[in-house]
């Protein structure tokens, strides 16, 4: 799927921020969400490249893709299963 | 011929994409610790990492504070403080050669939780004799009875340092926004083959190391700073993390790293009995962790800072030589703290009173000890993975 066609309805930027607060605010945000809305998260922890996915893969919400931006971060997108 | 070279780059590629790209499952991780640490047994001491930390910090304040005893072994012949200084260059070497070395700026509240997470960690790995690597992992197996008690203080800490991060989130101001990402390098200039490089010579100065210490005979202590690069690179590869063990189970129920732990800790322990068992080594080789009372408020205080610097004792060093500077800070105060109450424990006494080292094999014999020492871990376990489908300990 091409990043660029994904419509993200909340943004969360933990760029700078290091194991274990990334996935903390994504759970965090995650659950202040409804089912079906997408999160992007920026992120530059190189660890919430292996976190993420598997919160995601357990928690039953769906990565629906993850990218290194020109920026120096990383774009996960997450649907709120 | 050419046939022959393809085949050989196409292999170097696969082994360089094997360990330098795709992330070292944590299970193979914890065994070839195991092994590693073992070897450390076997060669010198039990691995430690609090006690090179304390080494740093009796420095630092030697310097700092005028009129202090010089501290007796300088940092590049204390066992420990090399073994740290091989898996710090082993992490950066293999940060570096896996493309992700990069000097990481934090925002300002994360440095002042990294500087009190250091300050808690070196308090508690003085009052529990060791960190989690010396006062949990090699305790519990080389069947020092205080390392089961700091395991519960460990626990017991994330807890309450999960806890604190949460009550971060929800009440203090999060501008992480502030944090200025640098920009990536510019095109025309092919910053990561310089990086690897540099990586790839690290690794080789760390080996180059070994033979000088051992040409000026000094084999034994040069031996160290080579297995501390291999723990450097396992660690990094795997991003092996003892406060995942401890906080996953309370944060998302992933018990993965508990697993890895556990596991771990089983071959460690059994090889452990081996070379204690028979004497290669002294049976109450290492076997110093203040039980109960010490290592239990130790491990208790370690675990809260652990939480709130994002790392222990190990994946400190592994995190800092990523460029991590967040746990600089942490590295720093940790080994000034650590030093400073080592002292206060020694100078009033006080350490005499947190309890002192038990060894399991002489109060219920060997024969006793090894399935206690298994079913422990396998509860674990199956604690963990019990908690992880049905999540009954996640707070969050």
């Amino acid at each position: 799927m091409d990043i660029n066609e994904i419509k993200s309805d909340e943004i969360l930027d933990v760029k700078g921020l290091s194991c274990p607060m990334p996935l903390l605010k994504t759970k965090k945000k995650l659950k202040s969400m409804k089912p079906g809305l997408i999160l992007e998260v920026l992120g530059t922890d190189p660890g919430s490249k292996n976190d993420i996915p598997g919160f995601c893969k357990k928690g039953g919400n769906e990565l629906m893709a993850m990218a290194d931006d020109a920026e120096g971060f990383t774009r996960y997108f997450i649907k709120k299963g | 011929m050419s046939s022959f070279i393809d085949i050989f780059k196409e292999q170097i590629t696969t082994a360089d994409s094997a360990v330098f790209e795709r992330k070292w499952p944590s299970w193979l991780a914890g065994v070839f610790l195991a092994v590693i640490a073992l070897l450390i047994f076997l060669w010198n001491v039990p691995w430690g990492i609090a006690g090179g930390y304390r080494n740093w910090g009796d420095w630092i304040l030697y310097y700092l504070i005028p009129g202090q005893n010089r501290p007796e072994i300088t940092p590049w012949l204390h066992s420990l403080s090399v073994t740290n200084f091989g898996l710090f260059a082993g992490a950066m070497a293999s940060a570096m050669m896996s493309r992700q070395f990069k000097i990481r700026p934090a925002p300002p509240i994360e440095y002042i939780k990294g500087i009190i997470g250091g300050i808690l960690m070196g308090a508690g790995a003085a009052l529990a004799g060791g960190c989690n690597v010396g006062g949990f992992y090699t305790a519990v197996g080389i069947f020092s009875m205080g390392g089961y008690t700091m395991m519960i203080g460990l626990g017991i800490g994330a807890f309450i340092g999960l806890k604190l991060l949460l009550w971060e989130m929800e009440y203090l101001p999060q501008k992480t926004k502030a944090v200025k990402v640098p920009a990536s390098d510019k095109k025309s200039f092919d910053w990561t083959l310089i990086q690897r490089i540099f990586g790839a010579f690290i690794f080789i100065a760390g080996i180059a190391a070994f033979y000088i210490y051992a040409s000026v005979g000094k084999t034994q202590i040069g031996g160290l700073m080579f297995f501390g690069l291999l723990i450097g690179l396992v660690m990094h590869r795997s991003r092996f993390c003892f406060v995942r063990a401890f906080r996953e189970p309370f944060m998302t129920g992933d018990s993965e790293m508990v697993r890895a732990v556990a596991l771990s800790l089983i071959i460690y322990g059994c090889g452990s009995a081996v070379i204690k068992w028979t004497y290669i080594q002294p049976p109450d080789m290492g076997v110093f962790h203040p039980f109960w009372f010490g290592s239990l408020i130790g491990g208790l205080i370690f675990g809260i800072g652990m939480l709130l610097a994002g790392g222990c004792a190990s994946s400190t060093l592994w995190r800092s030589g990523e460029g991590h500077t967040k746990l600089v800070t942490t590295l720093i105060t940790f080994a000034v703290t650590n030093s400073a109450s080592q002292s206060l424990l020694n100078a009033t006494g006080l350490k005499e009173m947190l309890g002192k080292g038990q060894f399991m094999p002489d109060i219920i014999s060997w024969q006793f000890t090894m399935p206690l020492f298994i079913l422990i871990l396998m509860s674990w376990i199956m604690l963990a993975d019990w908690n992880e489908k049905t999540e009954k300990l996640v707070i969050f």
